[in-house]
């Protein structure tokens, strides 16, 4: 008896997160992939359709569409997040004056609620009464239709959430940084290494590996891009917006096309798993040579 | 204690690699036991937080109204006057639950099987989807009810609210028709006693009207202002209202087909596309900055009666405004149709009592009661003659500015009968944005559009 209430203890103190995984990990997952076989609108019973959801999304034009959106606000997002937190970082690494309040400040943004952040940038957006167009007109240049201009919205909105975001990935490349041992920059200078050459050769070798977690953490957090388009343009102008998750979401909570939108949803997760698949060999063999 | 924690962790590996030893059975069976224990107590906690009401000599009826809170009073005013008179058919009255939209409140109370018994805020486009997924109780079938809807309602209206399997599942209740409000002094300085009424007296308002008031080189005061955003209610208040308007209370969708590819269609798109092309309508968001209306930026807005306290309530000292029916192609005859906004009144079938429920409704849109709830809300009661009825007459000479309204209540429309309607509105509003706004389709090639990718969702 004493043995078998040694063994059980164990098991209930996993037990609350395995409630908590079964409930809403395990499960949604697993039912997910039932639903990707059903036509489901929540209120009427389930109806087995086959593979009808995977070939609809084939023909799909909106989801490759809400696809091309999602890379093309990677494709802005991640350079431009990993150049600018790599350049506040070296900045933050100097010995400047009041670098903790500048630590801490980069970070405001990244623990200030997302949709609050995307309230202020709206009004900062706006075209008649936003600041950024205003400014623009003080200093004699046309305004922009941050939001409602098509080729503009998405990378507008990329520069969102590249502000909201940097913060983290500053203390990251920080970290990364002051790990890099001087004595190998006090060797270089002593060979006559120049700023850019000490930069090239030691510190972004050093730092690889928190390139590669960024990169990671940058691209899983951009395909859930949801929040920001979702208040700021609900996905227009004319779709530019649109991304994966957002389809997904107006596909299972706006039209109640749930076996529908289970199918997108394991399609994308799948892609996102090839993608970081994909880039994971392509840095991993970079670090290595 | 850490050797201790070491050998369950190791249990666990060897269970979780599937290593067949007796002790992992055992364990397994352990793993069962204690591991899904509290989840097993959780589910019998669920099953028993959705457990029926309290048995009592007379369950209670539950009645849920709107959130707002002139409905809210109402509610509770009736329910306790229903109370005082019938301690045998007690009803119990609460506002929908708060949540993003009261729809989505319902879908998950018809999902847990937890909607009440009555529920009087109903979108008439839902009813459909609802009425297929038998939810909802065919109010026709209860003694007593079409005599008493023939005599509330013209057999227009009982015809736009009988669902596609014959049966009525919904009883019209209130309506909030879609008007034009306008600025007087603006239009007495463009010449017009009112707002303007046709296609081309709005363009030529529009033309008159637009100024770049600050000197930066961009127009900021416009001729009217709709939303810009492509959800699809929005186009309540800018296509669908003028489409009703100039087709003369036509439909979208009729016997599960297109019917909105036409002339009329067509007209709205190109009326609106070239409001936004010549600059008279913003494509700005305004509704995130101070009331364009009321600050002047605009002249004419489509919208509801709801307006007209938020008027009183914020207008600036002087400011004088009207409510006219919303423009209409020039060569319109007949009366000026547009949107009601109707919500209405539906039994869920978890009720135990219908007929029950039926009685209280009908008390509840007695004519007394309809009136209490013109008072009450400002909102219009969904019956015939409203505004010609004598027992009305007072509630509109003590507020005037409701008569526009209830004129316009013989000449409203509400849905059409579909179970996939806010699909097709959201695919109108999808063209809507890429003609209309962007200019990038033209009108007969956007309505064409839309109506086949209607056709295909049909």
């Amino acid at each position: 008896m004493r043995i078998a209430k040694k063994q059980l203890t164990p098991y209930f103190m996993v037990s609350p997160y395995l409630i908590f995984f079964l409930t809403f990990v395990a499960f949604p997952v697993l039912f997910s992939v039932v639903l990707m076989f059903h036509k489901w609108n929540i209120i009427s019973p389930m109806e087995f359709v086959g593979l009808k959801n995977l070939i609809h999304l084939v023909k799909d034009r909106m989801f490759f569409r809400s696809l091309l959106n999602t890379l093309i606000f990677l494709a802005i997002h991640i350079p431009l997040q990993i150049l600018i937190a790599l350049f506040f970082a070296e900045l933050l690494n100097q010995q400047i004056r009041f670098r903790g309040f500048f630590r801490a400040a980069y970070f405001l943004p990244v623990v200030v609620s997302g949709v609050v952040v995307t309230m202020l940038w709206q009004q900062l957006y706006g075209f008649d009464s936003g600041l950024l167009n205003r400014l623009l007109i003080k200093v004699g240049i046309h305004k922009v239709g941050w939001l409602t201009d098509p080729r503009i919205s998405m990378p507008a909105i990329a520069l969102m959430a590249t502000w909201k975001n940097v913060g983290l990935y500053i203390i990251l490349f920080l970290v990364g940084l002051q790990s890099v041992p001087l004595q190998q920059y006090e060797a270089a200078r002593l060979e006559g290494a120049t700023h850019w050459q000490q930069f090239r050769y030691i510190t972004l070798p050093s730092i690889n590996p928190t390139i590669f977690m960024v990169v990671i953490l940058s691209t899983i957090g951009g395909f859930s891009l949801f929040i920001e388009p979702y208040i700021m343009t609900g996905g227009g102008p004319l779709n530019s917006t649109l991304s994966t998750v957002l389809y997904i979401y107006k596909q299972g909570f706006f039209y109640y096309r749930m076996g529908y939108a289970a199918t997108l949803g394991i399609v994308f997760a799948a892609i996102i798993m090839i993608v970081i698949s994909l880039q994971r060999n392509f840095i991993e063999r970079d670090i290595s040579t | 204690m850490a050797g201790y924690i070491n050998s369950g962790t190791a249990n666990l590996v060897m269970i979780g690699r599937g290593v067949k030893t007796p002790e992992n059975k055992k364990h397994r069976k352990n793993f069962v036991l204690a591991g899904f224990f509290p989840l097993y107590l959780i589910f019998l906690a669920f099953l028993f937080s959705g457990c029926q009401r309290k048995a009592t000599e007379h369950p209670r009826l539950v009645y849920w109204s709107s959130n707002n809170s002139a409905e809210i009073k109402f509610a509770s005013t009736i329910t306790a006057e229903w109370n005082l008179t019938h301690p045998n058919l007690p009803v119990q009255t609460q506002p929908v639950p708060e949540g993003q939209s009261s729809e989505e409140i319902i879908l998950a109370a018809v999902v847990g099987k937890t909607t009440p018994d009555i529920y009087s805020n109903m979108w008439q486009g839902d009813v459909e989807a609802y009425s297929r997924a038998n939810v909802l109780i065919p109010l026709d079938t209860l003694p007593g009810f079409l005599d008493f809807i023939y005599r509330r309602c013209d057999s227009a209206v009982v015809k736009e609210v009988t669902s596609s399997d014959g049966h009525i599942y919904q009883v019209p209740w209130k309506i909030n028709p879609i008007m034009q409000i306008y600025n007087k002094k603006y239009m007495r300085a463009l010449g017009l006693d009112q707002a303007p009424s046709t296609f081309s007296e709005y363009m030529k308002a529009g033309r008159e009207f637009q100024q770049d008031t600050d000197g930066d080189g961009y127009v900021d005061r416009w001729i009217g202002y709709s939303s810009v955003q492509v959800t699809w209610w929005q186009r309540f208040f800018d296509f669908y209202t003028l489409y009703l308007a100039a087709s003369g209370g036509g439909s979208l969708i009729k016997n599960n087909k297109v019917a909105f590819n036409n002339i009329y269609a067509v007209e709205t798109f190109a009326f609106l596309q070239k409001l936004y092309k010549k600059g008279y309508f913003a494509k700005e968001r305004l509704d995130a900055r101070q009331d364009a209306f009321l600050g002047g930026a605009i002249a004419t807005r489509f919208t509801g009666p709801w307006e007209i306290s938020h008027a009183e309530q914020f207008k600036p000292a002087g400011f004088e405004y009207g409510f006219s029916p919303v423009p209409v192609p020039d060569d319109h005859q007949g009366p000026v149709y547009t949107y009601g906004d109707p919500k209405n009144i539906v039994i869920f079938n978890t009720s135990p009592n219908p007929e029950a429920a039926w009685k209280f409704i009908k008390f509840m849109i007695s004519k007394e009661n309809d009136r209490r709830f013109l008072e009450m809300s400002n909102q219009l009661p969904r019956r015939k003659n409203l505004f010609e009825d004598p027992f009305f007459k007072s509630y509109f000479e003590a507020n005037p500015r409701m008569i526009p309204f209830a004129k316009q209540a013989k000449f409203v429309k509400g849905t059409d009968i579909s179970p996939v309607l806010k699909e097709v509105f959201d695919i109108i509003s999808q063209e809507y944005e890429a003609c209309v706004i962007y200019g990038v389709k033209t009108p007969e090639k956007a309505i064409e559009d839309a109506a086949k990718a209607v056709e295909l969702l049909l």
